[in-house]
């Protein structure tokens, strides 16, 4: 056995340890492509064959779109939102029950480092999760991408959305019973009746201020501008909710980088 | 010349109030071989969690040669490397991925990781391992992967957190070698063990840590001078009184 010096470059942004980072997390989807990619496919595949090609042939057009065309941004932002909280909920609950989470934490990688790197993937996964769905749509003859701006930014700021809150989830959970409650008891409720299959105005007049409470409703009623230019609501107020729960969730994580909290002993 | 890790007043209460480390001070100088020695819960590991990062520091300060470990946290753990005492990796993936991730976070360019992970690989005889995943491997064979992690950025200061346990005699005594030989270049190392035989042989000053403190720290020949360093670690820890120790001399 020798020795052998090594040089390290001047610290500034860790870009190699970043990159490291996302090269890593990339390496471990990639062992498990049936459950990042192929799932959530098959099922939009389900959902678009089922409500938007069988029952959907039925449906008069809404808005002057095919009730395929009209579902198809619910369906896709729901596919979006479960594969960025289940991306960043695995990356970083798995890290700390195996702890190897303690390799980023002994290197000199600074808290927002880790962050930004942990929701590039995130972000990487809900794309990719998008693409698959939307060749799948044009399978069945839809291409309605009106605005690929807007749409590019419901996709990325939902992502970063829900990134966070599985990042948060993931650092709080002490078992994969608590890991699942958020997706369960709030993230599938709430985006089924987030007006993916139906408009507000199918809704009993007395029970449409649910919609509005929701705020599944207007990241669905966003992508659906994009994608066909059909919207309902006010379209200020989801940007608003988006970007404020952006730096309202920005903070909070950081804060929790910061105090170790779930990743210092 | 700023020491190589100086411990001033550390405390570290966990969450739940537990205190695994009290009021412990201590200073490791370049180029020693500094051997940490404890019974279980003592406070070792914490010490070393508390060093490079894994730990949150309840109070007191941390200087690695010279660098706050917690207000430059970035600076100083680059300095330090690590090979802690369970394995803490992603079990599914192969020690070249292991060790080249580990050079990855620390800044280092890809050749430079090539090169020294190639090296590293190729001294610890883990060549014909280095695909395979690591949840495969003896225990033997993972504690050398642990170790290959701890050296890729080449380390000031190499922390070694019970390095032999579960390995086998070659390899304990070819790692002893290997120890001695980058201590001699330069490197500074801090060594737990339960293995008082590997302290004797390898480090040149000795802490022993009892109750989340230091009870006795000095050079190994202060150790060695009467009943040898199994009866000096015995009786600074408490297990066996003076005066018993005395009569047994």
């Amino acid at each position: 056995m020798t020795t052998q010096e090594v040089s390290l470059p001047p610290m500034g942004i860790n870009w190699i340890g970043l990159g490291t980072m996302i090269r890593r997390e990339v390496s471990r989807i990639m062992r498990v492509p049936i459950q990042a990619f192929v799932a959530p496919w098959i099922s939009a595949l389900l959902f678009i064959f089922i409500f938007g090609f069988v029952l959907g042939g039925r449906i008069k057009e809404i808005g002057g779109h095919r009730y395929l065309e009209f579902v198809l941004p619910g369906i896709l932002m729901m596919n979006i939102i479960n594969a960025a909280f289940l991306q960043s909920t695995a990356q970083i609950y798995f890290q700390r029950f195996m702890r190897y989470i303690e390799e980023t934490l002994v290197a000199p990688l600074s808290y927002v480092e880790m962050i930004v790197g942990m929701l590039f993937c995130t972000i990487l996964r809900s794309v990719m999760t998008a693409i698959g769905i939307l060749v799948i749509a044009a399978c069945f003859g839809v291409h309605s991408l009106g605005n690929i701006g807007e749409f590019l930014f419901w996709v990325v700021a939902v992502s970063l959305i829900f990134g966070m809150l599985g990042l948060i989830i993931g650092l709080w959970a002490q078992n994969f019973e608590q890991l699942n409650s958020l997706n369960v008891f709030f993230i599938v409720p709430l985006s089924m009746v987030g007006g993916v299959f139906s408009t507000i105005n199918m809704l009993p007049p007395y029970l449409r201020f649910l919609a509005y409470a929701n705020p599944f409703f207007y990241w669905i009623n966003g992508l659906r501008h994009a994608m066909i230019g059909f919207h309902e609501g006010p379209t200020g107020v989801g940007y608003a909710l988006t970007l404020g729960l952006i730096v309202g969730l920005s903070l909070w994580l950081w804060r929790l980088f910061a105090t170790g909290y779930g990743l210092r002993e | 010349m700023p020491a190589a890790l100086s411990i001033s007043h550390l405390r570290k209460v966990y969450r739940r109030g537990t205190v695994a480390v009290d009021d412990l001070s201590m200073t490791i100088e370049e180029g020693d071989f500094f051997g940490f020695l404890g019974p279980n819960g003592a406070g070792k590991s914490t010490t070393i969690h508390c060093v490079t990062g894994i730990a949150t520091v309840t109070s007191g300060t941390i200087e690695i040669f010279g660098i706050d470990a917690v207000k430059n946290y970035r600076e100083a753990r680059r300095l330090v490397g690590l090979s802690p005492q369970e394995f803490n990796v992603d079990q599914f993936a192969t020690p070249r991925q292991i060790i080249d991730w580990m050079g990855g976070y620390f800044g280092m360019h890809a050749a430079d990781r090539k090169r020294r992970s190639d090296m590293l690989i190729e001294q610890f005889d883990l060549t014909e391992h280095a695909n395979k995943p690591f949840r495969e491997l003896s225990g033997g064979l993972k504690r050398r992967v642990i170790l290959c992690r701890a050296l890729i950025h080449d380390p000031k200061l190499l922390i070694l957190d019970e390095p032999t346990a579960g390995v086998d005699v070659e390899l304990r005594r070819e790692l002893w070698r290997y120890l001695q030989e980058i201590n001699r270049a330069g490197k500074t190392i801090l060594l737990t063990s339960h293995y008082l035989e590997e302290i004797e042989r390898l480090c040149r000053t000795i802490a022993v840590v009892a109750k989340g403190n230091i009870v006795r720290n000095a050079p190994k020949a202060e150790f060695m001078a009467g009943g040898g360093l199994e009866q000096a670690y015995l009786t600074a820890t408490g297990a066996e009184p003076d005066h018993i120790a005395g009569a047994a001399a």
